[in-house]
């Protein structure tokens, strides 16, 4: 289990010598000495669009790691975790929703959510396709992603990213193409996941945030 | 991660894959891998030489004789010392003494109630030098039967030397074997005993009238009052090639000629070999390029489906296990196409089997074409599983 996710000195390399600008001296992320998130957090990162959040949870993720400073895993700094580690973390400990979803247009939607599912067998069929109910999509189950609208493909999405446990889950603009009732019902389910496992929720907006209680609002 | 198949993950991943490619690569390797192994094989087939002893490599066999001068009436002959000389060199592998008969020899020959004869005389060397080895080859006292092996040459020399001005009919070496001929053997003593005889066999290297050792041992133990046993006036030589330009120098220096043969079949197994080996060599050629195909195909493949595969390894996929799709296709091809290599290579076989086996050679053991072909097949899968995994790291690693 990581209880929590530090933030040491972080700045992308893209932001080299910019370090006296306003933007990073006046982001509450970049270039902090000690910025931790802990389990159970709900944190809403609220950024310009090009401010780097996505950036921000790549390097997160592990996706990348094109920034100066640490970030550690409780203790462990993560870019000492190998591939089989990484592996670990995607599959048990954080989970992602990336901002262009990346989804696979070739298979359906339920295909879409058992390839993640098989590797985790965190959700049984039934609980998928309530999920998909309860976003008014259950009638796509056995339709090809590709021929979704954007909005019901981030919908899908979605009950992917939570198709594991996690400690923490990460949303990169979860809701930007969504209504307020959708973005309502997935703040929920969102919610819902994360309480039964005691898990942080950590989300980025440019202005269309999910709708989330008590979350503490951090300007990148 | 444990390999599990998943038909989602495999439906995702072959949808990149070119038929084509595959097909084209399994082709060029079907035949540079067919032309290698039938190489090999024909290399085998065509060293394999059934009518001596098993040997792997050929040997050339010479005559040697010591040089007569003017008119010599003691029988020049090589001495034990000589030998045993001779036999340390390094040229040499292996040395048969001809042995001759120390009896008179009368054959005849029954033709339509005429009775043709002459005398002859025998030789006899060790049946390991011969290079025919025919079925009828063995002599026994109770048989009265003494099959010859005739010196090629000299059915040829009749055949086109004699027979044709002459205006006498050209003869086949069957023909000649189904001859019967009567032997009249007289020893020391003035007693004659009568023999059945028939040519069993045509030698081209040993230029003499041969019969078996076992006879000439026997007939002249019989027929011959001395127990000396005379010594060799003639020997064959197994000789090793390499070494043969000490053996010319040698034989210079000791006055002794060297007759004939240069093991025809031996000529023949090396022209056989060099053609195998352009065969060979063709194949390879061919083999390294349709394993460049296939590089460049799992190159392509890998880069038309990074997006996917990096999109896999995000939802924890390990690169390994997404290898492994690709590792199956690899090693499912190369099993295919070693598999129908050797296939074809046997069906070639057939086309050469009786050609070869005319000549004494062929049906050599399948073990290094087999050995080839797993060798092969554990290489290039190897090289191929080592730059998938490679490939895919490097898209793990987003480089």
């Amino acid at each position: 289990m990581i209880k929590s996710i530090t933030l040491q000195n972080l700045l992308p390399f893209v932001f080299r010598g910019m370090e006296a600008s306003d933007t990073i001296r006046q982001s509450q992320v970049w270039l902090m000495p000690n910025l931790s998130f802990d389990r159970g957090c709900r944190i809403c990162i609220q950024a310009e669009s090009g401010g780097g959040k996505s950036s921000l949870l790549s390097f997160i993720y592990g996706n990348r790691n094109d920034y100066e400073g640490e970030i550690l895993f409780d203790r462990d700094n993560s870019r000492h975790f190998d591939v089989k580690k990484w592996c670990q973390l995607r599959t048990r400990h954080i989970a992602l929703l990336p901002q262009e979803m990346r989804m696979f247009p070739e298979l359906t939607v339920m295909q879409n959510l058992q390839l993640k599912n098989k590797l985790t067998h965190h959700k049984t069929r039934d609980e998928l396709m309530q999920l998909l109910d309860r976003l008014g999509i259950a009638d796509k189950a056995n339709q090809r992603v590709g021929l979704l609208s954007i909005g019901q493909q981030q919908r899908v999405a979605i009950v992917r990213a939570i198709c594991q446990p996690f400690d923490f889950i990460m949303l990169d603009e979860p809701v930007s193409h969504l209504d307020r009732n959708n973005n309502l019902i997935v703040s929920r389910i969102i919610d819902e996941e994360a309480t039964s496992q005691g898990a942080g929720i950590i989300t980025t907006s440019v202005g269309n945030p999910l709708l989330l209680e008590n979350a503490r609002f951090i300007a990148l | 991660m444990k390999f599990i198949y998943q038909s989602d993950v495999w439906s995702l991943l072959r949808q990149n894959i070119s038929k084509g490619q595959i097909t084209g690569y399994a082709i060029a390797n079907i035949v540079g891998l067919s032309v290698i192994l039938i190489g090999i094989l024909f290399y085998c087939d065509s060293q394999q030489d059934n009518s001596q002893e098993d040997q792997f490599f050929t040997s050339d066999y010479i005559v040697l004789s010591k040089k007569v001068e003017g008119i010599g009436f003691s029988p020049i002959s090589f001495s034990e010392e000589e030998i045993k000389e001779l036999s340390r060199e390094k040229w040499v592998k292996k040395i048969g003494r001809f042995s001759s008969s120390q009896f008179a020899v009368n054959g005849s020959i029954n033709m339509g109630g005429k009775s043709l004869s002459s005398y002859l005389f025998f030789e006899s060397v060790p049946d390991e030098f011969f290079d025919v080895k025919p079925r009828d080859w063995t002599f026994s006292p109770q048989d009265r039967f003494v099959p010859i092996i005739l010196c090629k040459d000299y059915l040829t020399l009749y055949n086109f030397g004699f027979a044709v001005p002459q205006g006498l009919p050209q003869i086949s070496e069957e023909i000649v074997g189904a001859v019967p001929i009567t032997l009249r053997l007289t020893g020391e003593n003035m007693v004659s005993e009568y023999f059945e005889a028939a040519i069993v066999g045509f030698s081209s290297r040993l230029n003499t009238i041969a019969v078996p050792q076992s006879f000439m041992d026997w007939a002249n133990k019989r027929y011959s009052n001395s127990n000396n046993i005379p010594n060799a006036s003639r020997l064959i030589v197994q000789v090793d090639r390499l070494s043969s330009s000490q053996m010319y120098d040698y034989l210079d220096k000791h006055d002794i000629e060297l007759a004939g043969d240069k093991a025809e079949d031996g000529n023949i197994a090396q022209f056989l070999g060099i053609v195998s080996a352009v065969v060979t060599t063709n194949g390879i050629v061919i083999c390294i390029l349709a394993m460049f195909i296939l590089v460049l195909s799992i190159f392509l493949l890998l880069q038309k489906n990074r997006e996917k595969l990096r999109n896999l390894m995000l939802l924890g996929y390990h690169p390994q296990y997404v290898a492994h799709y690709y590792e199956l296709l690899v090693v499912i091809a190369n099993i295919t196409i070693t598999g129908l290599s050797l296939a074809i290579t046997f069906v070639a076989r057939t086309f050469w089997t009786n050609n070869l086996a005319a000549i004494g050679l062929g049906e050599a053991t399948l073990i290094p074409t087999l050995l080839f072909a797993l060798f092969y097949l554990l290489v290039v899968t190897a090289l191929d599983l080592f730059i998938i995994r490679t490939r895919l790291l490097r898209i793990w690693n987003n480089a």
